[in-house]
């Protein structure tokens, strides 16, 4: 109690609207808690299952949707009493973050809950990958999102083009950032960032930071009047809310530019639909008009690529494919699946610099604006 | 080639000088040269056989005359490396004439010709001791036996004749001396410094060797320890060299059933004993000497017998030759005959055993079986089987004092091999840690250590738990009677070695006994015990002795496996509830800072749960997922369980305690 009372009139206390209902979630989380062990109850959480089996395609909307299944965790129950109690003790991590007014890195949270068990010598969490599926577990039992308590993620992802925006008071010209880009944060929301002035066409999405410097130095977006954006890899949630509004708020399309194997399919598909893992927030993230561009399985062939530029598909590569095809939102697509079945049937993938053979700007003056010209994409 | 080469040469000897060097050879010099066959290999082992022979002897007389044994065992060191041994028991007493051919004569006794259990049986132990002695020291075997009350007490000072194989007596001008029952006897005892434990009929024999005393694996402390294991009836007196003295108590006040003598069953017999058999005879036909002079032979087993090897039933035994006494003993062999009585042998009893090794061997779990009774070679003989398992280390009951004492007694070269041959069931892995936890050099000489490293050693024996490099204990008994030795060339200890104890929770190697703080306890018992040599050290590999051994190690394995499981199951509950407590705090701590409850106050609530969740698992199944009930526990009357484990609730509550192993045995 007096702990608390402490923290509350040194901390900054401005609680903002969304921050006390993050609070109440987390309050009640507790309480559930104490009424089960007040009952003489063995206490458990009822955490939304974060798997593929637990979520629905809604087809109105196309977006994923987290569906009703839960997973039981127990504290009474050898398997997963720890997780039980790392659950509860991220929660408590957050509350104080939210507390303080203060964010941190998942990996700052990780440290901050990180200490040995009290009479014993075991650690509360062993490394950070013990850390961060708890706190994904978190974000779906009180449906709030990881930087609604107060976290973030390792930012990833540069943009640049004819954008002005205001980031925490800092106005920004996006248009003039050198080299190098605007550094997308992983918090993205309107109370911090807001767009102030917008000519731009359409938005293309590149998979990684190689290929958006390859655009940037050849200033595509200034030719083509676009903004041009990387998620290095996987986009971060950051990178998908600013895509969501970038679309929703200033009606811009996507195209989306990734490799050619089961791996960029599925960055497509997250970006379009929503992750599978963190459903709940696809409707605040999924983007449902984003565009296919490319690589297509078809351009070895159209684009006459050397044979030297292939890579022979996986195990896994072609298991994931299948996966993948079986998607609802793609199962009934049929181009989606004659890409797909190309994919397999070539036996090769590709990556977006597969194009530099024939050309170091072959990509950014021939393959996309042809295109987008062309409206050839996957939809 | 050879006989060329001899024959060339100058003969050395003529046959008549070779025959006249022949002469009989006495079964007392034979044995006093070749004295290793009975025992007496070293002067150590001497003094063992000696009190050995002794307290069998006393014993074997005791049960049979009826009477509840207490020993008197007496070692005193007379300087350098002679000792004087008293044995003295409450037996029956010996008659005046009996005594000197009981005590002086090499293969004189009452339990050779006979087919029925007891512990002595070629009459050579105690007469040979009483010879060594005499080889050693050149004193006489002294005797008092007295038979009763108002009888007098009759003194012997006896030596053997080795030629003759005869005794002398050495006192009152070759008749012994009577002394007089009550108080003008106890006068002339202490006159002429005679020792006696007051009772109304017994024995004592001093006998004084040459011996070295030393405690530790093989030695008489260890013997009268095993004895006491196997005999719960016997109260033992022992007085050390160093005049301490220690009683082990009866822990049964029933004398074991009185075994019946019974005549050789005809499997048991060979051609050359069946032949002198038919000579001796003093019956008219066959078939009464069939019948007569075996067990287990009717008027109709006889007519076949007989009627297989082509004999007349009615011929007489004396004149049978020897070819058709050939054809009698293949005819015995093909014909089906039933099993000897077995009523012949007198086990110890599972109840018996069990507390007999609880009084001696301190553990957590105790079990036992006995054999129905089997037969080899027509000798009926019955298996039983005890097990002890946990319990501190020998290494661990040792005081600073005795250790002390150990170490000057000890003639091992090194501190290691000290700890190996003192203590039993350590072994090399137990010593070396603990020599490794004393800091102390492994090849330091025991009997030159410090004070300062004595204590180190003693502090490191206390802390070191040697159980993982531990070896089974084996305490081998024939008809009762402690096998110290040769354990490796023992049928009992192969038997042991073949069971495969890995499947009831032992660690076990092929070829070697297997690890654990484990005793084992094997009686065999036989009107017969077929011993590898007359040191009776050893027990021969019959196969059906064998497969008896086996069957009941087997069972007491399956006991201890149950038990190990279950201590295992618990284990795991204890942990699991080790788990809780654990996280129980964390939890606790996360929900207050989470909406402000009484940290405490939780941290009880959940405790509380937690407790009734665990309890709840405790219950519910065994590991072959049957349901278990509390009840179930100990029904098994040959199963002894001593729980000790310690508490692990950090609160406790009624209901705490139930939780604790309260489970129980199912059979598998």
């Amino acid at each position: 109690m007096a702990k608390r009372t402490s923290k509350k009139s040194n901390g900054t206390a401005r609680l903002s609207k969304q921050d006390r209902h993050t609070l109440a979630q987390l309050t009640e989380l507790a309480h559930s808690v104490v009424r089960a062990a007040e009952r003489k109850r063995d206490p458990h959480l009822d955490i939304p299952a974060r798997s593929l089996s637990n979520v629905r395609f809604n087809k109105s909307r196309r977006i994923i949707e987290m569906g009703r299944n839960t997973n039981r965790r127990h504290l009474f129950n050898l398997n997963q009493a720890k997780s039980y109690m790392q659950t509860l003790l991220v929660a408590a991590g957050c509350k104080q973050l939210i507390d303080q007014g203060k964010t941190t890195s998942i990996r700052g949270l990780y440290y901050m809950l990180k200490h040995t068990i009290k009479g014993t010598k075991e650690e509360t969490f062993d490394d950070q990958s013990e850390c961060d599926p708890v706190i994904e577990d978190l974000e779906v039992l009180v449906r709030c999102l990881r930087e609604e308590l107060h976290l973030y993620a390792q930012k990833k992802g540069d943009m640049v083009g004819p954008l002005v925006l205001v980031d925490n008071g800092d106005e920004i010209d996006c248009s003039r950032m050198g080299s190098g880009g605007y550094g997308i944060p992983s918090i993205v929301e309107p109370e911090r960032i807001q767009f102030k002035k917008c000519t731009a066409d359409f938005v293309l999405h590149v998979e990684k930071d190689t290929v958006w410097q390859r655009f940037n130095e050849d200033k595509f977006w200034k030719k083509h009047n676009c903004i041009l954006t990387h998620g290095g890899g996987q986009p971060p949630r950051g990178v998908r809310r600013l895509l969501y509004r970038l679309h929703h708020e200033l009606g811009l399309p996507i195209y989306c530019l990734l490799d050619n194997d089961p791996w960029g399919y599925y960055i497509y598909s997250v970006i379009k639909q929503g992750s599978i893992n963190l459903a709940f927030e696809s409707q605040r993230m999924a983007v449902p008009d984003a565009r296919y561009l490319g690589l297509r399985s078809k351009d070895f062939r159209e684009c006459e690529l050397s044979d030297s530029v292939k890579i022979a598909l996986t195990d896994t590569d072609r298991k994931r494919a299948r996966q993948i095809a079986q998607y609802p939102w793609f199962a009934h697509k049929k181009k989606w699946q004659k890409e797909i079945q190309q994919l397999l049937e070539n036996d090769f993938k590709l990556e977006v610099e597969a194009l530099i053979s024939k050309d170091i700007s072959y990509v950014t003056e021939v393959y996309v604006p042809e295109r987008i010209a062309a409206g050839d994409f996957l939809d | 080639m050879s006989t060329a080469a001899a024959s060339s040469r100058k003969r050395r000897r003529s046959a008549e000088q070779l025959a006249a060097q022949g002469r009989d050879i006495s079964v007392s010099e034979f044995f006093a040269k070749n004295r290793h066959l009975l025992g007496f290999d070293n002067p150590r082992k001497a003094l063992l056989t000696t009190v050995k022979e002794a307290v069998d002897n006393s014993l074997d007389a005791c049960e049979e005359a009826g009477i509840l044994p207490e020993i008197w065992v007496q070692i005193e060191s007379l300087g350098g490396n002679r000792y004087r041994v008293s044995v003295q028991d409450n037996g029956p007493g010996i008659l005046k004439k009996q005594i000197p051919l009981v005590f002086g004569k090499l293969l004189y006794g009452s339990k050779f010709h006979r087919l029925r259990m007891s512990r002595g049986q070629q009459g050579i132990g105690i007469s040979a001791a009483g010879m060594y002695g005499m080889l050693t020291t050149g004193r006489p075997v002294k005797i008092i036996s007295k038979t009763g009350p108002r009888r007098p007490a009759h003194y012997y000072e006896i030596q053997i004749d080795t030629r003759r194989n005869k005794p002398e007596i050495l006192n009152g001008r070759g008749q012994g001396v009577d002394i007089p029952p009550g108080e003008k006897g106890r006068q002339y005892m202490e006159q002429h410094g005679i020792h006696w434990e007051d009772v109304p009929h017994g024995t004592r024999v001093t006998i004084e060797l040459e011996a070295r005393h030393q405690r530790g694996r093989g030695s008489v402390e260890e013997y009268l320890e095993q004895t006491a294991i196997a005999n719960p009836h016997v109260t033992i007196h022992y007085t050390d060299p160093d005049g301490q003295q220690r009683t082990i108590p009866r822990s049964a006040e029933v004398l074991p059933p009185e075994p019946k003598e019974i005549k050789p069953h005809p499997y048991g017999v060979e051609l050359g004993m069946l032949s002198t058999m038919l000579k001796q005879s003093r019956e008219q036909t066959l078939s009464q000497f069939l019948t007569r002079s075996f067990s287990r032979v009717s008027q109709s087993v006889a007519k076949k017998i007989c009627e297989t090897a082509g004999l007349s039933t009615r011929a007489r035994p004396g004149r049978i030759g020897r070819h058709e006494a050939e054809r009698l003993y293949q005819a015995i062999q093909q014909t089906r005959i039933q099993a000897p009585a077995t009523d012949c042998l007198a086990p110890i009893g599972e109840q018996l055993l069990l507390k007999g090794l609880h009084h001696v061997v301190p553990g957590q779990f105790y079990a036992a079986h006995t054999r129905p009774p089997a037969v080899y070679r027509g000798n009926p003989f019955q298996i039983e089987v005890a097990l002890a398992y946990g319990g501190a280390a020998p290494t661990r009951k040792v005081s600073r004092e005795l250790l002390e004492e150990l170490l000057q007694e000890s003639d091992a070269r090194t501190l290691r091999q000290f700890l190996i041959h003192t203590f039993n069931g350590i072994g090399a892995d137990g010593a070396e840690r603990i020599l490794k936890a004393s800091g102390l050099g492994v090849r330091k000489v025991p009997a030159k250590l410090r004070k300062a490293e004595i204590d180190k050693l003693h502090q490191a024996m206390q802390h070191v738990n040697p159980d993982e490099g531990q070896t089974m204990t084996l305490i081998r008994y024939a008809n009762r009677v402690p096998l110290q030795f040769q354990q490796a060339a023992c049928a009992i200890t192969q038997a042991v070695m073949n069971v495969n104890w890995r499947s009831y929770g032992l660690s076990h190697s092929r070829g070697s006994l297997p690890a654990g703080p484990v005793t084992v306890v094997v009686h065999v018992a036989s009107v017969w015990v077929p011993f590898t040599s007359e040191s009776k050290e050893a027990i021969a590999p019959y196969p059906e002795i064998l497969r008896e051994l086996r069957l009941a190690l087997q069972a007491v394995g399956r006991k201890l496996g149950m038990y190990l499981r279950r201590r295992a199951r618990v284990k795991q509950q204890e942990d699991r509830r080790n788990l809780f407590l654990r996280y129980l705090d964390e939890v606790a701590t996360a929900v207050s800072i989470l909406d402000n409850t009484d940290k405490d106050h939780l941290y009880q609530l959940l405790l509380e749960v937690a407790k009734r969740k665990t309890a709840e698992a405790d219950m519910k199944l065994d590991r072959s997922g049957r349901l278990v009930g509390p009840e179930e526990e100990l029904q098994d009357e040959s199963v002894l369980i001593v729980e000790d484990r310690p508490e692990l609730w950090i609160t406790r509550s009624s209901n705490g305690q139930q939780a604790h192993g309260e489970t129980s045995e199912t059979e598998d």
